[in-house]
């Protein structure tokens, strides 16, 4: 079980379910440390007041705010809790509405609620919530204080859960104007053609076809320096096509391919022995397929031997 | 006219669409800096050496990755470069999925997409097809040394763009453990629920609400500003539910 990161009580009516909170998503990337390189010693931050040159305790530091005429306002935490225009220990629920009314732009993080404490009132209070929301694509908006900042929320049901989203506010989405939004409307052959293309290349959303192939190379740089190989970063040689004079010819011509199968539809995985030195067992044909995928330079003049360094380097 | 952060090429077939990206979100916190209480002297982070108990100069600082307790393998700068792929400007549209299809909880980060310089046409081929569609374009993206699988779609009369979570980066439901109440909830509280949620049923529209922490937060600086003294919120402790039905009961009477 994930552990909790707030803990209070969803208000809905005059119904109150205490609940805690858990992050819905982790991130899974590769984490660094700053270290020292002459002795590999972990680097540690310290708070040193530039008035005194002397490194301050925690207790004694307080956040300022620089006001527009360059007077500077100290406040402490407890100033900025005390403000807190509601009940800091609640999420209240204010409305609810279609989830299909709230464009993504505006969720942040993720998270799920789950009932607390052994009262059997509470954990049926929240299957309750469950139950009326979920139905319809609902979403109940409310708002909370967590860490002395407001959220504004999403509450949905996601697995059977109450599935909690902060929410970016309406003045944090940038306008769009002055973003250039291209040339002239597609005639009705040109965008039926595309429309066809996109089509052909449709696929079902499978989300695990999607590999972290960022995490796999950084996890195998790792290892391979831990073996005290070198490693050299590849060259940037996939130009930037140009685009074309002809949309016509060139939709035919990426239909054509997409219905060949020439341009395969399904996301590319990266194929988790080609990273496990098994590379020399495989055929010189096998080795220029994975040379494609990868983009190697220069690989249909490989050979075998050269198309197995370039895919291991 | 905003400033673009990234320019490159999005392909799918064979069509190149030039673009250039622009950040869509911005927080709105209010942000502070650190200060000394005693002389509100500025607060500055400096690095030391753990061992030395040596301050230590950006230059001698390297990135390591633990692989085991207290064993660190350091990369440098090229190397962590080496897994962020070719780096190309590309953006090659694999495959179109069902917008909707796609749960929003997978999208991470989102910023705008605009045509580029050449190739305008193609851009609003793409979107207009993207729309006639109702799908999404996935592809992957290398951006500041790092690679992300992105969704493409229309937002607001251009195209936006998704960077996305991995399907293992989601915790499933089922880590999250609790047990049953010993009794369901009877047709007639979930019929009064539903009632409820009803009841309070609107149109979403972002621009109702706002923050109004942040707006207390700045009042409060204002009014310290002018010497006054900070004005403070109450709280009231929130009860468990005793009586769902007669909550339920009294929450619709208070709406009509």
């Amino acid at each position: 079980m994930p552990r909790p990161l707030w803990s209070g009580s969803i208000s809905f009516g005059l119904v109150n379910v205490p609940v805690v909170m858990f992050s819905a998503a982790r991130d899974l990337g590769v984490r660094f440390n700053q270290l020292h390189g002459k002795d590999g010693a972990r680097i540690e931050t310290r708070r040193f007041c530039a008035e005194e040159d002397k490194e301050v305790p925690f207790e004694e530091i307080g956040r300022a705010f620089d006001l527009e005429d360059g007077k500077t306002v100290v406040v402490t935490d407890d100033e900025l809790q005390e403000v807190a225009p509601r009940r800091t220990r609640t999420i209240d629920i204010e409305a609810f509405a279609d989830l299909a009314a709230i464009d993504p732009i505006y969720f942040d993080h993720p998270y799920f609620l789950a009932p607390i404490g052994d009262s059997d009132g509470t954990r049926r209070a929240y299957q309750l919530l469950v139950e009326a929301m979920d139905r319809d694509e609902q979403v109940a908006i409310g708002r909370f204080v967590m860490r002395t900042k407001e959220y504004l929320v999403a509450i949905q049901v996601r697995d059977e859960r109450l599935a909690l989203t902060t929410m970016r506010w309406g003045d944090e989405i940038r306008s769009t104007k002055g973003i250039d939004t291209g040339g002239k409307k597609p005639a009705k052959a040109q965008l039926d053609q595309a429309v066809a293309l996109i089509e052909a290349l449709g696929t079902e959303w499978e989300p695990e076809a999607w590999d972290d192939r960022h995490r796999a190379r950084l996890e195998d740089v790792i290892e391979r320096k831990r073996k005290g190989q070198t490693i050299k970063a590849p060259a940037q040689e996939r130009e930037e096509p140009s685009p074309v004079p002809d949309l016509m010819a060139a939709l035919e011509k990426s239909l054509a391919e997409a219905g060949s199968g020439k341009k395969k539809a399904a996301p590319r995985k990266e194929k988790a022995e080609a990273r496990d030195g098994e590379l020399a067992d495989l055929s010189r044909e096998e080795l220029y397929e994975r040379a494609q995928e990868e983009d190697v330079p220069g690989r249909s003049s490989m050979s075998k031997g050269e198309l197995i360094d370039a895919l291991e380097g | 006219m905003p400033r673009s952060l990234w320019n490159g090429t999005i392909t799918f077939g064979v069509i190149a669409v030039p673009v250039k990206l622009y950040t869509a979100t911005e927080s709105k916190t209010v942000r502070f800096r650190e200060v000394h209480l005693a002389d509100e002297g500025k607060i500055e982070h400096r690095r030391f050496c753990s061992k030395e108990e040596k301050e230590v100069p950006y230059d001698e600082v390297v990135k390591g990755h633990e692989v085991r307790e207290g064993e660190f393998v350091v990369l440098e700068k090229e190397e962590i470069e080496a897994a962020a792929g070719d780096r190309a400007k590309i953006i090659e549209l694999e495959s179109f999925v069902e917008a909707t299809a796609i749960d929003p909880v997978f999208y991470e980060k989102t910023y705008y997409v605009g045509a580029g310089d050449a190739g305008t046409d193609a851009y609003r081929l793409l979107h207009d097809a993207l729309g006639a569609t109702g799908r999404a374009g996935l592809g992957r993206f290398t951006f500041h040394n790092r690679e992300y699988v992105v969704a493409v779609r229309p937002l607001d009369g251009i195209l936006g763009l998704h960077t996305m979570r991995f399907a293992d980066e989601l915790v499933p439901g089922t880590d999250i453990d609790f047990s049953a109440p010993s009794r369901k909830p009877a047709e007639k509280e979930i019929e009064m629920a539903r009632k409820l949620v009803d009841s309070l049923h609107e149109e979403y529209d972002p621009a109702k609400r706002t923050d109004s922490y942040r707006e207390a937060v700045l009042e409060m600086i204002e009014r310290k500003a002018s010497g006054k003294k900070p004005r403070k919120a109450k709280e009231k402790p929130p009860e468990e539910t005793p009586d769902l039905m007669a909550a339920l009961e009294a929450s619709l009477a208070g709406k009509q």
